[in-house]
């Protein structure tokens, strides 16, 4: 299938490669196929694009590369619906959101995908977790000269 | 909005296969049961609508927003989870 797109133009995907979300996901409810999409520059990034909306993507990242001992707790009501009784048996990708200049991560409402039957869901996990979680970077000191 | 008044263990049936029960009732505090098909997603309202709005404000990133997210990443992909699989050929970010 050919999808064009508004980021990354015209794309090719295969119907294998499209993750169903049964549900949408909260404020893109009539979005329920997805391609997940390896950023080419950088590969700490995928982007999750709307197959049937062009404009519609989201940047998604692997949460433990950033915030290295995030671990959620999330109801088994949440996973029934992806088939799962286990997260070990999916893929956990969280959300790239911006609050005013600096890039954060929504780690309260992780997006979990279950590879196997390329289904997903975007689900709430239990506890104080923030919606934007700010990523900082650590720029190495710059060293003055002698 | 419908109003109904219901007790303690009295239930509301939305469609045919929503049931909602009051399971307790303790000074201005309510404890609702829901029983609902696995594949509807049952929220506090408040905190779905804050998830509409992080998701819509996230559907609004392009690629020349996340260019440095890389420095970011605390650990290399040999020892945290795997990154997400490349679904389809890679694409040049515009």
């Amino acid at each position: 299938m050919r999808i064009t797109t508004t980021r990354f133009g015209r794309i090719d995907v295969d119907g294998s490669d499209i993750i169903t979300f049964p549900s949408g996901l909260p404020g893109l409810e009539g979005c329920r196929e997805w391609a997940l999409l390896a950023d080419s520059s950088n590969d700490a990034l995928g982007w999750l694009q709307c197959t049937t909306r062009g404009d519609v993507a989201l940047a998604v990242v692997s949460p433990r590369r950033f915030v290295p001992d995030y671990s959620v707790r999330i109801p088994r009501s949440e996973l029934t619906p992806l088939a799962i009784d286990d997260l070990r048996q999916a893929q956990v990708v969280v959300v790239v959101g911006r609050t005013g200049k600096k890039l954060t991560l929504n780690l309260k409402a992780p997006i979990v995908i279950n590879l196997e039957a390329r289904t997903g869901r975007q689900v709430v996990a239990s506890g104080d977790l923030p919606l934007q979680f700010v990523l900082s970077s650590e720029q190495p000191p710059l060293k003055k000269s002698a | 909005m419908l109003v109904l008044s219901r007790q303690r263990d009295e239930s509301i049936m939305i469609g045919d296969n929503i049931v909602i029960t009051i399971v307790d009732i303790r000074g201005d505090k309510v404890r609702l049961g829901i029983n609902a098909p696995a594949e509807i997603p049952v929220h506090r309202q408040e905190v779905y609508e804050a998830i509409q709005r992080e998701n819509l404000r996230a559907s609004r990133l392009a690629p020349s927003d996340t260019q440095g997210i890389g420095r970011m990443a605390t650990r290399g992909p040999s020892n945290g989870q795997p990154t997400p699989p490349p679904a389809s050929r890679g694409t040049e970010p515009r």
